[in-house]
């Protein structure tokens, strides 16, 4: 496997920076805007750029899909459920606002 | 008569309409507060604040928006009053740092998904509690609640670029924080997931 990483990137100067090894420009390019992209801000213009790129790039892909992996993982773990006594509570504030009203 | 029945009926929408993001106010509010029981009062206080200028809020925009900037207002009223806070930062450096460089190195051997499916619902919880506050919010509006930069924006009161550098650098910390926790559980060997360094070079050649 070692050696053949660049002609993922196809085009470009080898890594440096942000980009991973094997990127080349076009994977920087998609890269810069990989986070509007996952976030759904990037401009219409833009988007098809970004998943054609995608769809031609494994590493980058794999990195996407990392990215949104996470992303669901947070989700998942940061939502908790209201305690049952946090609704009844409200609840008859609710209906003592409206007597009192 | 008709007054009390006009009562009545607006309480039941509102409850039909608002009650239901109940679990969500609260998720949020356990993120603002990180304690369970200040976050019950902040989701009271929130939702009676709601109750009560119910008749600004217009039908079909967005409700869970509009409760969302209530509740970040009334966090700000009730917990940060008094308190004149220094400007919150984070390092510099955070900026290069990857999770996903960290764990995807050629040495680690470990599948990616794998690293993240072994970090604990407890790791995830914490690393967001340890975010600096506007940092946590934003990454929590847009992570879990899916709201778009212009929305957070208008929920947080900052110019959207002010948004954007906050999500950016608020996810590169907690991803930062979870790489620590993978490399203390020996998922990943280190912490280090910027490619600039140089060890990374020696790996390849």
């Amino acid at each position: 496997m070692s050696g053949t990483a660049d002609e993922a990137g196809g085009i470009g100067e080898p890594s440096h920076g942000m980009v991973t090894a094997g990127c080349g420009e076009r994977c920087q390019r998609a890269l810069e805007q990989l986070e509007a992209y996952l976030d759904g801000e990037l401009p219409e213009a833009a988007v098809g750029d970004v998943r054609e790129h995608l769809a031609d790039c494994y590493p980058c892909t794999d990195r996407a899909t990392f990215e949104e992996q996470l992303r669901a993982i947070v989700r998942r773990d940061c939502l908790d459920e209201a305690p049952p006594q946090l609704l009844d509570r409200i609840r008859a504030h609710l209906r003592d606002d409206v007597s009192t009203a | 008569m008709r007054q009390r029945l006009g009562d009545h009926e607006r309480r039941e929408r509102f409850e039909d309409e608002v009650l239901p993001h109940l679990d969500r106010l609260y998720s949020a509010a356990m993120r603002y507060t990180r304690d369970p029981t200040d976050a019950q009062d902040l989701v009271q206080e929130t939702v009676a604040k709601a109750y009560r200028s119910f008749h600004q809020y217009r039908p079909g925009t967005n409700l869970k928006a509009w409760l969302y900037r209530i509740l970040h207002t009334t966090y700000i009223s009730m917990y940060r009053k008094a308190q004149r806070r220094p400007q919150e930062s984070l390092q510099d450096e955070i900026d290069d740092f990857s999770f996903y460089d960290a764990v995807a190195r050629p040495d680690t051997g470990s599948a990616e998904h794998a690293v993240l499916e072994a970090l604990t619902s407890e790791q995830i919880k914490q690393a967001m509690a340890d975010l600096p506050e506007s940092f946590r919010m934003a990454v929590y509006l847009a992570d879990v609640e899916g709201f778009a930069y212009k929305e957070i924006a208008e929920i947080m009161d900052t110019p959207v670029g002010t948004v954007m550098s906050r999500l950016h650098r608020g996810r590169k910390a907690l991803q930062k924080a979870l790489a620590t926790y993978a490399a203390s559980r020996g998922l990943i060997r280190d912490a280090e997931g910027s490619v600039e360094d140089p060890r990374d070079e020696q790996v390849e050649r």
